[in-house]
């Protein structure tokens, strides 16, 4: 096993300089379209015109302390059951074991303001308040867990598992096990979860809302709509970008203490432990516990109120989920593609401005999705763009992030010596590329994609602020009926965003499973 | 690591791509046709399946189409804002008189002078000046659970600061647009230290955590975890008239109680700055708001039409009121003030 810290860019199989400036130009090119509305809003909050006041103010201040208390408490509880599940579903055995690894998809499908929205209101019903802090802290973690469980349970399927094999004939305990080989492999993929998740969190509108908490995307929506003041509203986003910024920061740190690269063959798929009597009965609740309760909402939801959806016209709720479905497409591959280049370019251009603009191409994920449209209306508005456009671009820049983590956390597992043996055997870069690195990336990229596409379909406040006259969507329509108070009327189009994003989460079982 | 893994992959990636393009750009040339001169393209913080019915109406009456674009009163007000004459909105229509104030401040409404809608619209349900102009009425009655507070205790909003009513008041948040205007109703009514004594108190008898909408508050009301709270007489009637029997019959329990004089408010519509279509906005604006569409567009949420009471049976039954005779103006100017106040007083 090798370590070392130094940057990723190590490969020595570097394209010539003509290939070279256009993948710089490329990365350059998607950083600027990344940037551009970030930045238009910046100037013009900075420096335009509006009841000034840089200052935080007591509301302000309560807003921070909420949006760090939800990142604090989603981010150790997301970590904790991500990690636990994803190396109790890879590692070990136990009955249900397969059924239950694919279960941990279903939470993903269910966006956190829906689990809100069904829960207060079933709640209603009965006399029974959910409201606060606890309550959010536990519904965003359901919600938004499974990104540390996906990326953890693929580090831990394909890295590591010699080693462990290894430690365990050398009459190491499964938990020194995972405490000293496995969990150090994983902890890249784990803290690209966390951080994932943790953005979402910074992000999340319409369920602290409803919960009453006080949270910096409310308070810079509210600066900037409700007061007229896009100077506390720039001070607010940059709050918030400063704790997201602190988050990326903080993974990177843990990934150069712990870089070790790391590569076998997934053939390997002995498990390591078998778990038997309590221990398994353990297990299974441990895993079983958050995809039940994920479903058991909106179930319990449906029965309270299901005849609500017999009032629903097919016609239109087909024609809102194939828009739903046309753009979530269509914003995955743009992504996806954007993010590879940027990722693959990291690794080979050794050039700091390529490092920082990669890193802050991923910004977009932690500004409020309605500063963001903002900021493309404001761009997009002289420039004549049409609305889909704008859409997509809107899209692209928010979940930049999403489709990166992955790929940036699955080229570090790759050892650069594999890019210097190729380059050495007279394979030139596209052929590294093309035969090494994107086989090797098939997972982190189809993960990736997967979220990106989930969100894309639970996505609001960017479709909501940027589609064109006569273009709902799913998620819209939810959006309406909900703001309206017509919870039971917005059943039908919120079931088909989780069905939408449950048949997406479906599309990993192949990969969960071909491991097995 | 064989690259078979690659290809494997690029096969159905690119028939994803082809066919979500293929897909997407069918639904986009559907929905997208270009807006014809005779269009009237309308920013709306209203989202009932009924309006649009009505505007089909129009349309049949006049030939002139009706593109909709529902979202957040806030964010349309942003949007049209970013967009300056570039945008391709001819009507707004907002909820709530301190949205419309701020978009008449923000300079995004024309001024049009219509005899018909002068004729139709009470004086103070528009713009003096004639950039707004209302469209239906709301009311934000007490809504009391005789089994817990004598509904004889509430003749003013001011007795909700009663020490009787201690841990039995509910209330949605300072966040809710709607208690912010009946703060500003207050305000201009009786001025600021009655207004600041008033919250104090109700804030002395609230019931903890404080609601986030009406729904839910209503419900409490009706299962008798509150005994009074303060809500739009719209939440009630939807669920007096819904399909879900727990919560008609929740709602059966709970008691309209009028104080004297109720606070009213407002959906608004006005014709933007940047209107290619003036003249057709202004038609429309005057069907919306003429009696026979009127009630249409007042009924489809259960709302009071502009004059008197309506037809609608559930709203029947809840009586009549003596509506605040504070300007629908007014409420806008001091919404920045009431909420400050709400926040000093401890209105969280």
């Amino acid at each position: 096993m090798q370590t070392a810290a130094t940057s990723p860019a190590a490969a020595s199989a570097p394209p010539p300089r003509a290939s070279r400036w256009i993948l710089v130009g490329g990365v350059v090119l998607v950083s600027l379209l990344a940037l551009a509305p970030l930045l238009s809003l910046l100037g013009g909050a900075l420096f335009g015109e509006g009841p000034g006041g840089l200052a935080l103010g007591v509301d302000g201040v309560e807003q921070m302390r909420g949006t760090l208390l939800l990142v604090a408490g989603e981010g150790f509880l997301g970590a904790i059951l991500g990690t636990a599940i994803g190396w109790l579903t890879a590692v070990c055995r136990f009955p249900g074991r397969r059924w239950l690894r694919i279960a941990q998809l279903v939470p993903m499908a269910f966006p956190a303001y829906l689990l809100a929205a069904s829960l207060i209101d079933w709640a209603s019903y009965r006399g029974l308040r959910i409201h606060g802090l606890g309550w959010a802290v536990l519904l965003l973690t359901l919600a938004n867990y499974s990104y540390v469980f996906l990326l953890s349970t693929e580090s831990f399927s394909v890295s590591g598992r010699r080693l462990l094999e290894a430690s365990r004939s050398l009459g190491v305990g499964p938990w020194s096990s995972f405490f000293r080989v496995a969990l150090p492999i994983a902890l890249p993929s784990i803290g690209a979860g966390v951080a994932l998740s943790a953005m979402e969190v910074v992000n999340e509108l319409g369920a602290v809302r409803l919960l009453g908490v006080p949270s910096l995307s409310a308070g810079i929506l509210d600066r900037w709509q409700v007061d007229g003041n896009p100077q506390g509203a720039a001070l607010l986003s940059l709050a918030a970008l400063a704790i997201v910024a602190l988050l990326i920061t903080g993974e990177r740190l843990l990934r150069q203490r712990s870089r070790r690269w790391n590569l076998e063959g997934r053939d390997a798929a002995e498990h390591v432990w078998q778990l038997r009597g309590w221990r398994a009965l353990l297990a299974q609740l441990v895993t079983a516990l958050p995809p039940l309760c994920a479903l058991a909402i909106p179930v319990l939801w449906v029965q309270q109120g299901w005849q609500a959806l017999a009032a629903e016209s097919i016609g239109e709720l087909t024609q809102l989920a194939s828009r739903s479905l046309g753009l979530a497409l269509l914003a995955t591959g743009l992504t996806g593609m954007g993010a590879l280049l940027l990722a693959i370019c990291r690794r080979w251009s050794p050039q700091p401005l390529v490092q920082q603009l990669s890193f802050l191409a991923g910004l977009g994920y932690a500004i409020p999705g309605s500063v963001l449209a903002l900021g493309l209306i404001v761009l997009g508005g002289p420039l004549g763009i049409s609305p889909v456009l704008l859409l997509l671009w809107g899209y692209g820049d928010r979940f930049m992030a999403v489709s990166k983590q992955g790929l940036d956390a699955g080229l570090e597992r790759i050892p650069p010596s594999i890019d210097e043996t190729a380059a050495s055997l007279g394979c030139n870069w596209q052929g590294v590329l093309r035969r090494i690195h994107l086989p090797l990336l098939r997972g982190p990229l189809l993960v990736g994609s997967l979220l990106v596409f989930v969100d894309v379909v639970k996505e609001l406040p960017i479709t909501l602020a940027l589609r064109p006259f006569d273009f709902d969507t799913l998620a819209v329509r939810v959006f309406q009926y909900a703001s309206d108070e017509r919870v039971g009327a917005a059943m039908a189009p919120a079931l088909l965003i989780m069905a939408l994003g449950l048949v997406a989460a479906l599309a990993l079982v192949p990969t969960l499973e071909r491991r097995d | 690591m064989r690259p078979l893994f690659f290809r494997d992959l690029s096969i159905p990636i690119g028939m994803g791509a082809l066919a979500a393009t293929t897909l997407a750009s069918a639904i986009g040339v559907a929905s997208l046709a270009q807006a014809g001169p005779k269009d009237v393209n309308v920013y709306s913080g209203r989202h009932y399946n009924t309006d649009k019915q009505l505007y089909a109406e129009f349309t049949r009456r006049t030939g002139i189409r009706v593109n909709l674009l529902e979202g957040k009163d806030d964010e349309l007000i942003q949007r049209l804002r970013s967009e300056g004459s570039k945008s391709k909105a001819d009507l707004l229509v907002l909820v709530d008189a301190a949205r419309v104030y701020r978009a008449q401040e923000l300079g995004l409404f024309q001024t049009i002078r219509s005899a018909e809608l002068n004729k139709d619209v009470p004086a103070n349900l528009r713009d003096p000046a004639g950039r707004w102009f209302a469209l239906t009425r709301r009311a934000r009655p007490v809504m009391v659970n005789p089994a817990l507070v004598n509904p004889k205790l509430i003749r003013t909003y001011a007795d909700l600061s009663r020490s009787e009513l201690k841990g039995k008041l509910c209330l949605r948040n300072r966040a809710s647009v709607y208690n912010q205007s009946l703060t500003a109703d207050e305000l201009v009514r009786r001025g600021k230290p009655a207004t600041q004594q008033w919250i104090k108190g109700m804030v002395a008898n609230v019931k903890e955590p404080l609601f986030t909408s009406d729904t839910p508050m209503l419900r409490a009301v009706g299962l008798g975890q509150c005994g009074a709270a303060i809500a739009n007489q719209y939440y009630l009637a939807r669920m007096l008239r819904g399909d879900n029997g727990a919560d008609r019959a929740a709602a059966a329990k709970v008691k309209v109680v009028w104080p004297n004089p109720t606070h009213i408010n407002i959906t608004a519509g006005g014709v933007t700055n940047s209107a290619r279509n003036p003249e057709g906005a202004r038609k429309l604006l005057e069907f919306l708001a003429s009696p026979s569409s009127g009630e249409g567009y007042a009924s489809a949420n259960d709302e009071y039409p502009l004059k008197g009471w309506g037809n609608n049976p559930t709203l029947k039954a809840f009586g009549t009121f003596k509506a605040s005779s504070v300007s629908m103006e007014q409420l806008g100017r001091r919404n920045r003030e009431a909420v400050e106040l709400m926040a000093q007083a401890g209105w969280k």
